[in-house]
């Protein structure tokens, strides 16, 4: 009978480790499984191999993986795409942050993932730990519950008024304050600019880059333009509680500066 | 009772460990997986040296007759030898993934990195 | 291509569940008290181990050393950075580790050289000095406990303990003696073998986490 119980609950707890996608979950299962096992040795009457197997299986073999995989597997980006930042070319993806985040990956051996997200969707995810990074068009209204990296790119607010009408601006963007209580918010900011250009909105408020995108793909030529004072910057967003990947990236960054790749690598994205 | 729970246990264990290092990508995990499996053999051998009602096999350890020392005691070494190989092999995909910069199998194959 | 893994698995099951029916109805097996008897043991496993198949573990304990020395090998060649550092700062916590060495230490002798009378011998008990040093670094932190257990020295004493198992056994096997004392020696022997080994494992791997 005890037999049976302690089979059943090695299964459930493999069967629970092996469909982690995490690894250390994986690890930790795996960890009481052989505990487990450990027991039933005991049951079917072998001493010997259960002495063994507790110390071995529980102890050892579990810290030597935690060591071993204490600084690999993935690393998880969430991201908005933004022309010359982090935007889907073709197959693959390109752009400014995306080269820093390949070269940070492959420097802290960790294979790169990245999601598109709407930019509302970033502070849970980031704070769930569901992704480790968020990146791209991800301007940031200094939200709690988020730490940031140096700024990369500094940019400004602009208002992009083509008529009469109500403002609109992407939900969650600091301009999204901006837009009074008649305005309208949307997921995405390409919703934004098709409302604009169907003549939905009359005026959009959103930042100088997205600005520099609608121009060079000449959506409103006739538009007229205000440029606001306050100063924003795009940056990486980080999990507080991952006090480790932040002072790792944040050294990464400031190598780079000093060496003074950061700068040749703006300069060769926002000619 | 105890045996067959053990064997059934067994034989899922490594079934689950091949198809974890068959199906999964990442060397560490596909690690895990070869745990597993060697686990469910381990586990094998010690649920065949098993008979209902047997005692360990230890002079003069409680009534009726005596399980089967010699799986338990090959699989004794076994356990052992699995933990200085698994170390090993940690070593090796640490190693590799120091000079290649990944731990992705399919990767490592193709060359890309 | 997981459809044809998935059939191949389940045929694998089919195979192995039609071996194992073909053991059914199970026949007790021979009696192994009189064997350990003879041998002068009462723990028929350590019998097997030590006695009956003692070329088999002296070459499971060769196949142990040499993993050790691949895993020295291999990560020698990453340049040390970075340590494990203690979970706790707290002094009550490292001078609890300083006292529990010692029964600990104790613990894992007596599980070594009980093995010929009871569950133990020397495979656990390496295992279990191993897991104590374990939980005495994340204590104390690597960098002490190394300075006070210093590796190289203890790789020539592994040698050494190698060596002197494998003349053990070579006496054993020749002279065929049976006595509880080749017994104890043995184990303790192993015990140290493997203790070492598992410590420079950990030794190792922490040393070696910066680059991981």
């Amino acid at each position: 009978m005890v037999a049976i119980l302690l089979a059943v609950l090695a299964l459930f707890l493999v069967l629970f480790s092996l469909t982690q996608k995490r690894l250390l979950w994986g690890v930790i299962g795996v960890g009481v499984h052989s505990l487990v096992l450990a027991g039933l040795y005991l049951v079917l009457a072998a001493p010997d191999v259960a002495l063994t197997e507790a110390a071995v299986g529980f102890g050892l073999v579990t810290f030597v993986y935690l060591l071993a995989l204490r600084r690999t597997g993935k690393l998880v980006v969430a991201a908005v795409p933004l022309y010359p930042l982090l935007y889907p070319a073709g197959e693959g993806i390109a752009g400014l942050e995306w080269e820093i985040l390949e070269r940070f990956a492959r420097w802290c051996h960790r294979d790169l993932e990245l999601i598109w997200v709407p930019r509302a969707e970033i502070p849970r995810l980031v704070q769930s730990g569901e992704v480790h990074l968020a990146a791209g068009g991800f301007l940031s209204r200094g939200e709690n519950g988020l730490v940031f990296t140096r700024p990369l790119v500094l940019t400004r607010l602009v208002r992009v008024r083509v008529a009469e009408g109500p403002v609109g601006a992407v939900l969650g963007e600091p301009a999204a304050h901006l837009v009074g209580p008649k305005g309208k918010l949307f997921p995405e900011a390409a919703d934004l600019a098709r409302a604009l250009a169907r003549g939905e909105l009359g005026e959009a408020v959103t930042d100088l880059l997205r600005l520099r995108e609608w121009t060079m793909q000449n959506l409103f030529p006739e538009a007229e333009t205000t440029v606001l004072p306050e100063e924003y910057g795009f940056a990486f967003a980080l999990n507080p509680a991952d006090e480790e990947l932040r002072q790792s990236l944040e050294g990464f960054l400031a190598e780079l500066e000093r060496q003074g790749e950061l700068r040749e690598l703006v300069r060769k994205y926002l000619r | 009772m105890e045996s067959l729970s053990g064997l059934g246990l067994s034989v899922a264990l490594a079934l689950l460990g091949i198809w974890t290092m068959v199906v999964r990508r990442n060397l560490v995990w596909k690690l895990l997986g070869l745990n597993v499996a060697s686990g469910g053999g381990i586990l094998f051998l010690v649920a065949l040296s098993h008979r209902p009602g047997v005692r360990p096999p230890i002079v003069g350890l409680g009534p009726g007759p005596a399980a089967d020392a010699l799986p338990q005691a090959l699989v004794l070494t076994a356990v052992v030898i699995h933990f200085a190989t698994l170390a090993l092999a940690l070593a090796l995909v640490i190693l590799l993934t120091e000079y290649r910069h990944t731990q992705d199998a399919r990767k490592l194959e193709e060359g890309s990195v | 291509m997981r459809p044809i893994l998935a059939l191949g698995l389940l045929s694998l099951a089919a195979l192995l569940a039609a071996g194992i029916a073909g053991l059914w109805p199970r026949e007790n097996p021979v009696d192994p008290d009189p064997i350990a008897q003879g041998w002068g043991v009462a723990n028929a496993v350590a019998c097997v181990v030590l006695g009956m198949r003692l070329w088999d573990t002296l070459f499971e304990v060769l196949v142990y050393v040499v993993a050790m020395v691949g895993v020295r090998f291999f990560l020698g060649t990453l340049c040390w950075r970075g340590e494990l550092r203690p979970v706790a700062q707290s002094p009550l916590l490292r001078r609890a580790a300083d006292l529990l060495l010692g029964p600990i230490l104790v613990f894992a002798l007596y599980v070594a050289a009980s093995g010929h009378l009871g569950p133990g011998g020397g495979f656990p008990a390496g295992v279990i000095f191993g897991s104590a040093l374990l939980l005495l670094a994340l204590a104390k932190g690597m960098e002490r406990l190394s300075a006070e257990l210093y590796e190289p020295r203890l790789e020539s004493l592994e040698y050494v303990a190698a060596v002197l198992l494998l003349s053990l056994g070579a006496i054993v096997l020749i002279l065929e003696v049976r006595t509880s004392a080749a017994f104890i020696a043995a184990n303790l022997l192993i015990a140290l073998e493997v203790a070492i080994g598992a410590w420079a494992v950990l030794h190792r791997f922490a040393s070696a986490r910066g680059e991981v």
